[in-house]
């Protein structure tokens, strides 16, 4: 891992930005609705010293939740580490109940999972096609974005740039493709995909490619607000403290 | 009739090119995104020229500028006294093998202006003498620790950055110890539970932070402060980069009623001439004389010139109270058109350096319309940062101003009607 980065915030991001994806894969790809079929299941990953969530798989959509409890099918893990690992390909999901459903884990929540990696790590001539490149580029919008604020709440350093961040929501958005929001209460963040009415603050992507860019660390955030590129208004020491834990994202989700 | 609304063609065409060779095109306070120029298309984003209290961009537009580049215009830019004395002296030589005497009339005139000082060390930048500041406390105390306010800004070396910003490591700000401002509990609780360990307190005189109303320090927190370094063989150290010599030509602790060990200028020491100091009570003088610190440029005597120059010159006009009285006019007149219009336009800090918020909307996105508009119209306030008044200032500019303000409050309330 990289320094000064942690397994535990890793493993949140993991649950909430990566696994969180496939809420977003759900939303943004017809074909994943396609392999879901009508067909209903949950998947709860309990992580011993981490979290503890479900992704409640019915009509061609996902949702995710926090817990465990009634999840149909429930994996656990004794650490944040092995958690990790799965999500990497280095360790083997064990269910602990549910083996009736295993057959979902194994087929069609696979399947799902390898579709999400083609839209997260995408090739460039994937890229070239313009429908797969605003899809990509919302769910990965909505993984980093989801990311900020797991690094924003558990990773020591974004903690210090959250203990900074006043209340209020910060709508984050490409323009014409995707926005969500952060919501910053007591110094914690909380992603949430309605963005309310009143904000305290935005920042804004002027296009898909603008954001695209952003993401794979080809124009930087500070150079584009003098292009115009990024927008930026309201309470802009949360902006700020936002771009600081933005720039965390990638040394955690390299 | 409507005034004409700026727009910035030859700017653009100018960042454009300075974006290929320049990280960012303009970096740091000056530039886009540390300026807060929002909306980016309301602000210029090169000058051409300056003189008195006007800037022209490169578009050719004027502005009535308080900003002041941030700070060092205290006279009006290009002051004819402070630029004569500076051609006079660049005559007979500024960058040289030795220097000048002109440094030791320079700190001289220091020692006889600055209340707690007893001798002057010179510098460039404000951060070359905060960061000497806490150096020499650190030398003097034998100890690591450095308590600092938060909202403060101190200057860009590690030690003043915080664990989250790019290049900053852990260990920068390992001994950095953050308190709240006014906050009298917090003082006594930092001292008991780092006993012996606290090289040094760093403070502005108020708190002058950006994107909050300004904080001038509660009755008796500079005395309680002082008292408990003195009892704690801390150093004390008063960061006056910002509001050096618009508040007290004797210092801001002056007109605070206490005295620094160190106090640290720059801005407006040289009217705009490159030159910083450190000032110091003599217990520290032989612990600065120990330290390895120079720079190459930091003997030129050119700016010694201008900096003598500067401060007879702001003695003569007794220039901090021009500018409070200068200031307080401007804010009881933006507060009177504010209020016509329906805005609750807070003016805060001391007036020569005030700060401006539209309070009805907490999220300063109102207030960041009516800034723009303002820059538009060729009044160059800021959104996000304290504001600064220099002694060419006239009462026809503060009518001009105010008068543009009218107009952008009035645009605003339009929009939102």
């Amino acid at each position: 891992m990289a320094a000064n980065t942690d397994q535990k915030t890793l493993a949140y991001i993991n649950m909430y930005g990566v696994l969180g994806g496939l809420v977003a894969l759900c939303d943004t790809v017809p074909e994943a609705r396609k392999i879901l079929g009508r067909s209903g299941c949950s998947v709860g990953f309990a992580v011993r010293g981490g979290p503890q969530a479900t992704l409640t798989f019915v009509g061609g959509r996902c949702i995710l939740k926090e817990g465990t409890e009634d999840a149909a099918i429930r994996i656990p893990f004794s650490s944040p580490e092995k958690f990790n690992g799965m999500i990497d390909g280095t360790v083997k999901p064990i269910p602990s109940k549910g083996f009736t459903k295993i057959s979902f884990l194994l087929g069609k929540f696979q399947k799902l999972t390898d579709l999400l990696e083609t839209y997260l790590r995408p090739t460039e001539e994937q890229l070239e096609d313009e429908t797969f490149l605003r899809q990509s580029t919302t769910i990965m919008f909505r993984v980093i974005v989801s990311a900020v604020a797991q690094i924003a709440n558990h990773d020591k350093v974004g903690q210090f740039s959250a203990s900074n961040i006043v209340d209020g929501a910060i709508r984050m958005e490409i323009a014409g493709l995707a926005k969500a929001a952060l919501i910053a209460k007591d110094h914690e963040l909380t992603y949430s995909q309605k963005v309310p009415k009143n904000i305290m603050s935005y920042m804004q992507f002027a296009d898909v490619k603008t954001a695209r860019d952003l993401f794979d660390g080809k124009i930087n955030s500070v150079a584009a607000v003098g292009d115009g590129l990024v927008r930026i208004g309201g309470m802009i020491s949360q902006i700020d403290n936002v771009n600081r834990i933005l720039s965390r994202v990638e040394l955690y989700l390299r | 009739m409507a005034r004409e609304v700026y727009t910035y063609p030859k700017s653009r065409e100018l960042f454009n090119r300075a974006e290929k060779v320049i990280p960012s095109g303009v970096y740091g306070h000056l530039g886009p995104a540390e300026g807060c120029f929002i909306p980016i298309e309301a602000y210029p984003l090169f000058g051409d020229r300056a003189k008195g209290s006007y800037i022209w961009d490169a578009d050719g537009h004027r502005f009535i500028d308080y900003m002041c580049a941030y700070g060092p215009n205290i006279l009006g830019y290009n002051d004819p006294d402070v630029d004569e004395a500076a051609r006079k002296q660049r005559e007979k030589g500024d960058c040289m093998t030795s220097p000048s005497p002109v440094m030791i009339d320079f700190a001289e005139l220091l020692v006889d202006t600055v209340a707690s000082a007893d001798w002057a060390f010179f510098a460039k930048n404000g951060n070359d003498v905060t960061t000497l500041a806490v150096m020499a406390a650190r030398a003097y105390t034998h100890r690591k620790k450095i308590v600092f306010f938060k909202g403060y800004y101190h200057g860009i070396s590690a030690w003043t950055q915080k664990i989250d910003y790019a290049g900053v490591i852990e260990e920068d700000v390992a001994n950095n110890l953050y308190l709240d401002w006014n906050d009298p509990d917090a003082l006594d609780r930092v001292f008991d539970e780092n006993k012996d360990e606290i090289a040094a307190v760093i403070a502005q005189p108020y708190m002058h932070g950006n994107f909050k109303d300004n904080e001038l320090p509660a009755e008796g927190f500079w005395k309680k402060l002082r008292k408990l370094c003195t009892d704690n063989s801390t150093v004390l150290v008063v960061d006056d980069v910002r509001a050096g010599f618009r508040l007290d030509i004797a210092g801001s602790d002056h007109y605070f009623g206490f005295e620094a060990d160190l106090i640290c200028f720059c801005k407006a020491l040289a009217n705009g001439y490159n030159v910083s100091a450190l000032c110091g009570k003599d217990f520290l003088k032989n612990t600065i004389s120990s330290m390895s610190y120079t720079g190459s440029y930091w003997l030129s005597a050119v700016p010694f010139a201008a900096g003598i120059a500067c401060i007879e010159k702001m003695k003569r006009l007794d220039c901090p109270r021009i500018l409070i009285e200068k200031g307080e006019k401007l804010r009881r007149e933006l507060i009177k058109k504010a209020t016509d219009y329906g805005f609750d336009l807070h003016v805060s800090g001391i007036p020569s350096l005030f700060y401006l918020r539209i309070a009805n909307d907490e999220s300063l996105m109102l207030h960041q319309e009516w800034i723009a508009e303002c820059v538009r119209r060729g009044i160059f306030f800021t959104n996000h940062h304290n504001h600064f008044v220099n002694a060419s200032l006239t009462d026809e500019d503060i009518a001009e101003t105010v008068a543009v303000a009218e107009e952008a409050f009035a645009i605003v309330q339009a929009r939102h009607a």
